[in-house]
């Protein structure tokens, strides 16, 4: 190659390389990722879509951990039903108590107070229903003690007749009715 | 001959003040009496419900055949006597509002025999109040005429109303429960008692940790504590002054009854039995309580003197008494009279005298209870169920009538008046 030459090569180069490039310059459009391919098209962007939450984790605190502990053994314990007019304890209700006696006692129960709820059936009326559902409650806080529970964890209280489970106007309901039942307090 | 003379005017005497024989005799012709209504334009839903507040109470009142006939006149009219060839008296009335907050009313009341006005009045209130404004001009009518007092039309009733388990409102309310105006809620509340004859302020009791009883002034919204107990605490009576009060507490988990000197803040126990002692209630000048108790394995009513130990039973019927009230010398309970475990059972009203055996039987069928004497002595309020209606009862004693008015308020949890 003529040496004269390669000067009139590299100047052509060097010219042909800073040459303007054709710039657009515009709002991006929204809603799309444009991807723009030596074809042309358009590329959707997959990564990252459709993820779903599978939990949803908070810290619980250990209120509501102890809440729910008490509401499951609320829900373990049992019902003590009573006779028409009556107060004193039904010999089939004796394993009843017996069950409410260990569940109380159980590890995870002990550290909690018992309120024992006397309820009675519609026919009852003013004060003397009352009554009654708080000599029931006193039955069973009773034979709780003579099965172990701790006097001190228990206190009672009567909702009369204000505490209806059944609310239709037949035997069966007003059986369900006259009960005793409990809460449990921290 | 003159023995027997003195003999029976003695025994006229001995029982002429008792609720439990005397009854004044059905007077054949008892005045009658008719209602103009001479209101113009007004809520026509309130026009009739006013005119029906009226024919209520006069018929309450018992001093009146009453016409119920609704009769139209203009208020400044002359009363045509031929028109009312069967009556004696007009009551003339005329509504009106005055603005948007007044309802006026002007009453006149017209001897058509003796053809004179006897009565004319004018008066004014909030719409809302409007039965209290019919009690009052049929309660003055009553005056103009000289006849018995009827200060129970104006008193009001205070009572509790389940809503849903575990809670119970308080409401004021005139004594057909037509007005009524909620003035305690949230939670379960029961058992109000008002504080004083003014009836200005009420005793209740919230369930609240423990039961606590509450006084409330219902003119000034002042809510003060008063006690709190173990298992129950009810305030079954006022004394008149208003300085004692007798409770059902259980304190040591058991239904007592118990004296509570609001000045002195002083607690004495009355009664002291294992099972249930409840519903206590004054009597005798005070010096004794008449109390519900199943000292006999079944609830009744017994009696004890303050102080004492001895215990006297006051029932000797029925097999189930299980609420009284008091006034001075009388008792008035309800009974249960089926033992009915599976259906639906009866409980009957009784008046006894604690001076005599007798006892009067004052209701026939359905459910009677929470009865309760007005300031009278002579008017009782009680609660009748009957089939699936609900009622408001009310009793005068001497007039041997009953009058029930139906009910659409819900379970009433407990009434005083």
């Amino acid at each position: 190659m003529n040496k004269k030459l390669i000067p009139i090569f590299i100047a052509v180069f060097l010219l042909g390389g800073c040459a303007k490039k054709n710039v657009q310059v515009g709002p991006p459009v929204r809603g799309e990722t444009r991807s723009t391919s030596y074809s042309g098209e358009v590329e959707r962007v997959k990564e990252g879509e459709g993820i779903q939450t599978i939990q949803e984790m908070r810290e619980k605190d250990a209120d509501e951990i102890k809440l729910e502990q008490m509401k499951r053994i609320e829900r373990e314990a049992k019902e003590i039903y009573f006779d028409f007019d009556k107060y004193d304890i039904r010999p089939d209700q004796e394993p009843r108590i017996e069950y409410d006696a260990k569940l109380f006692n159980r590890k995870d129960a002990r550290e909690f107070n018992i309120r024992v709820e006397g309820n009675c059936d519609e026919w009852g009326t003013d004060e003397y229903n009352y009554a009654l559902g708080l000599k029931r409650a006193k039955s069973v806080r009773d034979a709780l003690i003579v099965r172990g529970v701790s006097a001190e964890r228990m206190s009672i209280i009567s909702y009369g007749e204000s505490n209806p489970v059944c609310m239709d106007h037949t035997p069966e309901c007003w059986a369900k009715n006259r009960r005793v039942e409990f809460e449990l307090i921290p | 001959m003159k023995v027997i003379v003195i003999l029976s005017f003695w025994l006229i005497s001995l029982f002429a003040g008792d609720l439990t024989l005397e009854i004044v005799k059905e007077v054949e012709s008892k005045p009658t009496i008719a209602i103009e209504d001479a209101t113009g334009r007004i809520n026509e839903s309130l026009g009739k419900k006013f005119f029906k507040l009226l024919i209520g109470d006069l018929e309450v009142s018992a001093h009146f055949d009453v016409n119920d006939t609704h009769l139209r006149s203009e208020f400044d009219e002359g009363f045509d006597v031929l028109k009312h060839k069967k009556n004696d008296f007009v009551l003339r009335y005329k509504l009106s509002m005055e603005g948007r907050n007044q309802l006026s009313a002007q009453a006149k009341l017209y001897d058509l025999k003796q053809d004179t006005t006897l009565f004319s009045k004018t008066y004014s209130l909030t719409p809302d109040r409007y039965p209290f404004l019919a009690h009052k001009i049929v309660y003055d009518l009553n005056r103009a005429l000289g006849f018995k007092d009827v200060e129970f039309l104006k008193n009001f009733v205070v009572y509790s109303k389940y809503t849903k388990p575990k809670h119970a409102d308080i409401y004021i309310s005139d004594y057909t429960l037509t007005y009524q105006k909620k003035v305690i809620s949230g939670g379960l509340n029961l058992f109000p008692k008002w504080a004083n004859s003014r009836q200005t302020k009420f005793y209740y009791t919230a369930l609240e940790d423990k039961p606590t009883l509450y006084l409330v002034d219902i003119y000034t919204g002042d809510k003060r504590k008063v006690l709190e107990s173990e298992g129950m605490l009810v305030c079954s009576d006022v004394s008149k002054d208003g300085t004692k009060l007798l409770l059902t507490m259980a304190p040591k988990f058991q239904p007592d009854i118990y004296q509570y000197d609001v000045i002195t803040k002083q607690l004495t126990q009355i009664t002291n039995y294992v099972g249930i002692d409840v519903n206590g209630n004054f009597t005798k000048n005070e010096r004794r309580v008449v109390f519900v108790s199943d000292r006999l394995g079944y609830p009744t009513i017994f009696t004890k003197r303050i102080g004492s130990r001895a215990v006297e039973r006051v029932v000797y019927h029925g097999r189930n008494s299980n609420a009284c009230n008091a006034f001075e010398d009388y008792i008035i309970y309800s009974s249960r009279e089926t033992d009915n475990e599976f259906g639906k059972n009866t409980f009957n009203l009784y008046l006894a005298s604690l001076n005599s055996d007798y006892i009067r039987r004052l209701t026939a069928n359905g459910v009677n209870i929470f009865p309760r004497f007005a300031k009278d002595g002579e008017t009782v309020l009680f609660i009748k169920e009957l089939g699936n209606q609900v009622g408001l009862g009310l009793i005068r004693l001497k007039y041997n009538k009953t009058y029930i008015y139906p009910l659409h308020t819900g379970r009433i949890q407990s009434i005083d008046w």
